[in-house]
């Protein structure tokens, strides 16, 4: 018999996401996130050189830790109330890899 | 001296908030790879901060025309159409 009944097979559409995030993906994501500071420092110094200020890039560098000074932990997980440990991959976030997401609940 | 924005659409708005596509058309920037130049302003840079996921970024000095952004791309056409040395000298010169 050629049919092997497995959950994915089985029941319809059934998409799993990976407990853990793999290496590449980190390394993919440490790379996203260095591109967004790249952009917000090139818009920041042109801004500066014409003697403009804008606020969005002002609260982005208040708010917004660069990657550099990000820990792993905030990198790669997010804070979830619904996980046990209250920390769930970052990869399972909807577009995760097209929205910043770096600052979490303090203590968590 | 006014400088300009450089931008480039690195990864599509598929699937985000009608917001971030309403900030890329505002911008001119229909389709992934497509380039625009707008003068630097605070206005133009909380556009592109809005969308600052999906673009990439450079500050240039003058905004280039759609062809000669297409002309960068271009490739060496291998060849090169060999002249009579007094048509050089005369373009040299004249140039």
């Amino acid at each position: 018999m050629m049919f092997k009944p497995s959950s994915p097979l089985f029941s319809g559409l059934l998409w799993k996401i990976p407990w853990r995030i793999s290496a590449p993906q980190k390394a993919r994501q440490r790379k996203r996130l260095r591109a967004v500071d790249r952009v917000v420092d090139t818009v920041s110094a042109a801004l500066q050189r014409n003697g403009f200020q804008a606020k969005a890039v002002e609260r982005w560098y208040q708010e917004m830790p660069r990657e550099e000074e990000m820990l792993p932990k905030d990198k790669y997980t997010i804070f979830d109330k619904k996980e046990k440990k209250y920390r769930k991959g970052i990869h399972k976030v909807p577009k995760w890899t097209r929205v910043s997401q770096r600052v979490n609940p303090p203590g968590f | 001296m006014s400088s300009y924005f450089r931008v480039t659409l690195v990864r599509s708005a598929i699937g985000l908030p009608r917001r971030s596509s309403d900030v890329l058309k505002a911008l001119g920037l229909k389709k992934r790879m497509a380039t625009v130049f707008h003068p630097v302003s605070p206005s133009v840079a909380g556009q592109i901060m809005k969308v600052k996921e999906l673009v990439q970024v450079q500050e240039v000095d003058r905004s280039l025309t759609k062809q000669e952004v297409h002309l960068e791309r271009k490739p060496d056409p291998g060849y090169y159409i060999e002249r009579t040395s007094v048509a050089e000298f005369k373009e040299n010169t004249s140039a």
